[in-house]
């Protein structure tokens, strides 16, 4: 069998992060992609934060392909024919050092591929990995990883790194990881609309270069769990809907769960900012949602888990996270190989540094902050109940009527022993203290 | 016997990808690789080489920037070309076919082991054609055009080309230039296998200089390059789904997308 040093499955963030550092170390590393390049299958909404991941690879983000940084941030609670948007914008968010920019993964992950390349990286596009190898398992145990086999070939590897993306077939199949199940994973369906710039930033009241991430909350769901998304890209919007897999599931009638898209791009107030465009992508992808309670055991003898294969991501309602854990976790893949490489121990006990490492970072502190995430935004009120109930009692202040308005201060009152003094109110309340 | 063999091999953008906006093709972010009827090309090299029983194989390019060449070329080193010759050089922009050939006659003249250099019959971007002639005549080689089959026979090589009404078969001497139509093989799938191995396969850079020559002529302008926009029809299906893939199904026969 033909042998490299480190096999990657996956080309996407994880993987090329991965590649990246492990090439950069001088190692032998092959990344198998099965899209016709790096980047053409992988979904993403938006939107990169980069201070947890800055000082990773710093030479690196100097001139990557980013689109806009975001120097505003709304959410918008959407009731039946009212909706209240809460807007949020600071200095700090487009800075000198932007907190976040937006990406178009099709044109990102190709320049990650050739950073990666450059440095020595072999990427393979146009390859399927069909099974992970192993040798010496059984009784449940998944043995040691030693390559993988792909378009009939047999090649093997000290350390294979499963970067596979978030439905983990390969590394299920393998036994490294329980299949998903539908409770901790939502689908999204995003579409790119081309607009030239000077309309977006008219659009979006944006300076030049800056963009704007707005998320969306309630009907634009039909309440379900979930929510809409509009980010700015340099010549370009992405726009999309995520809802959740098992509350798609327990709808009386059957979802056409795409159809979501199309609804909330005809919304009035989204149909404004899409006019004019022209639909240069469509795209449909899982989530994991499960939060750290799913994230399964990250390393064994000869490999190790990254990226969403591993769970790693996060979505706390006003922020979504997975490319800064992807490419976090690929980085300290690659460190870990290299220095068991250089150990000559690629055992468990050689990898084991990996999740050391990731438990030292924000990866899994983060996640480990949020562990109560998952669970608690199951609560259908949260999209179903509140949005609504926010967006009434903001209509009614705003309103005046024929017949002679009360005081302020009581309609407000009346909205609100309405809607949010209530035992199931506080209840929601005292969950949300572990947000 | 041994037969040396260099395949001329243009790297074009991946013609599938390219969408078209305001009638002008969309090069950004797409990535090169070799064109279609160069593995044709390819493929007949191997195919003559296993037949003479050894012999090299050189895939010889010709660019004007670095335009990841390096990464490219792979991919004829992966489907069996033991060589690889990159000729790079900026004062290459714009060049025409006429600066391309001369280019290319002077790399192989300094390969020196060439009994067959093979050539696709236009590239999958521009398809001019002319190459293959251009570099013949420059060598002072016999050429055939057009082979759609190719056989060693008497030392030399007997080539068949398609004429309207007939088939005409051709006798040349080597060394001789060829060039191949896409119905002459079915080119081979690159393996994983192969892959791997064409990373460490040797690749040499020359630049024009180092053929000797400093400029190549004359320059090429691109005027305009405009591409038919096609509308999408944006017919939806309603009803059961057997009904929806039904009704789908006929309409592409209809279209004559398949079944024809
Ligand atoms: C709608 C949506 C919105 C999101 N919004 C955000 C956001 O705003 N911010 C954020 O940080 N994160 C966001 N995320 C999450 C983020 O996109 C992911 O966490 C991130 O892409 C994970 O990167 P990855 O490299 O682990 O996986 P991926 O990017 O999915 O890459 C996996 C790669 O593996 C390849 N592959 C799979 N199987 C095989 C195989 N058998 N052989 C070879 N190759 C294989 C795939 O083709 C793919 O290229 C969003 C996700 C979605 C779906």
């Amino acid at each position: 069998m033909e042998r490299v040093d480190c096999i990657v499955v996956g080309g996407g963030l994880a993987g090329l992060a991965a590649a990246y550092g492990l090439a950069a170390e001088g190692l032998e590393v092959m990344v198998l992609e099965r899209g016709n390049y790096a980047g053409a299958k992988n979904v993403t909404g938006g939107r990169l934060y980069m201070d947890p991941i800055r000082a990773l690879y710093p030479e690196l983000w100097e001139e990557a392909p980013f689109e806009r940084a975001v120097a505003r941030e709304s959410i918008t609670m959407m009731g039946d024919g009212a909706h209240t948007t809460v807007e949020v914008a600071s200095d700090r968010f487009a800075g000198a050092q932007p907190q976040s920019y937006t990406v178009l993964r099709a044109r990102f992950d190709q320049w990650f591929a050739d950073k990666a390349a450059e440095k020595g990286a072999m990427i393979v596009p146009n390859m399927k990995v069909d099974e992970l190898l192993r040798e010496g398992g059984g009784d449940g145990r998944p043995g040691r990883v030693i390559g993988i086999r792909a378009g009939g070939d047999e090649i093997g590897a000290d350390v294979t790194i499963v970067a596979e993306g978030v439905l983990g077939m390969l590394a299920s199949a393998a036994g490294l990881r329980a299949e998903p199940a539908a409770r901790d994973s939502a689908l999204g369906f995003k579409e790119v609309i081309e607009l030239p710039a000077g309309v977006i930033e008219d659009r979006w009241r944006l300076n030049e270069g800056e963009g704007a991430a707005h998320l969306f909350m309630g009907t634009v769901t039909r309440g379900m769990l979930g929510g809409g998304f509009v980010y700015t890209n340099k010549e370009s919007i992405s726009v999309g809907v995520v809802v959740g897999m098992a509350a798609m599931l327990q709808q009386a009638e059957p979802v056409e769960s795409y159809k979501l898209l199309d609804e909330f791009k005809e919304l009035p107030q989204i149909a404004p900012l899409v006019k004019g465009g022209t639909v240069a992508e469509y795209s449909a992808h899982a989530i994991a949602e499960g939060g750290i309670a799913r994230v399964p055991k990250l390393f064994g003898d000869g490999y190790l888990l990254a990226g969403d294969a591993a769970g790693l991501s996060l979505n706390a309602l006003v922020t979504v996270r997975g490319m800064d854990f992807a490419i976090a976790s690929g980085y300290h893949a690659a460190r870990a190989v290299a220095t068991a490489k250089k150990a000559g121990d690629t055992s468990v006990a050689g990898l084991a540094r990996y999740e050391r490492a990731l438990r030292e970072s924000f990866v899994l502190k983060d996640l480990e902050t949020s562990r109560a995430i998952p669970r608690i935004v199951e609560n259908p009120r949260l999209f179903m109940h509140y949005p609504r109930a926010v967006s009434k009692l903001a209509e009614s202040v705003f309103t005046i009527g024929a017949q002679p308005s009360p005081r302020l201060a009581k309609t407000v009152w009346k909205g609100a022993r309405r809607d949010f003094l209530s035992l199931a109110t506080l209840k929601d309340l005292w969950s949300l203290r572990k947000m | 016997m041994s037969l040396d063999i260099v395949v001329c091999v243009k790297t074009n953008p991946d013609a599938q990808m390219i969408r078209i906006k305001n009638r002008e093709p969309v090069l950004e972010a797409i990535p090169y690789k070799v064109g279609d009827l160069e593995k044709n090309a390819l493929e007949a090299a191997l195919q003559l080489r296993d037949a003479a029983g050894g012999g090299t194989i050189r895939a010889l390019t010709v660019v004007e920037g670095d335009r990841k060449i390096r990464e490219t070329i792979k991919e004829a080193l992966a489907m069996g070309a033991d060589e690889a010759v990159i000729v790079a050089d900026p004062a290459l922009a714009g060049a025409d076919q006429a600066g391309i050939a001369a280019a290319l006659a002077a790399a192989v003249a300094k390969i020196g082991a060439c009994d067959v250099l093979l050539f696709g019959e236009g590239s999958t971007d521009n398809y001019s054609g002319q190459v293959g002639a251009r570099v013949a005549e420059l060598l002072g080689w016999p050429q055939i055009g057009y082979a759609k089959k190719l056989a060693l026979a008497g030392g030399g090589i007997e080539a068949e080309r398609s004429m309207d009404e007939m088939i005409e078969t051709l006798a040349a001497p080597l060394p001789v230039a060829v060039t191949v139509v896409s119905e002459i093989n079915e080119p081979r799938p690159i393996s994983l296998m192969n892959i791997l191995k064409a990373g460490k396969k040797p690749v040499t850079e020359w630049t024009l200089a180092d053929l000797g020559l400093d400029a190549v002529g004359a320059q090429k302008r691109i005027v305009s390059n405009l591409a038919e926009e096609q509308d999408r029809k944006h017919v939806l299906f309603a009803g059961a789904v057997d009904e929806q893939v039904d009704a789908f199904v006929n309409a592409l026969v209809k279209e004559g997308v398949v079944g024809r």
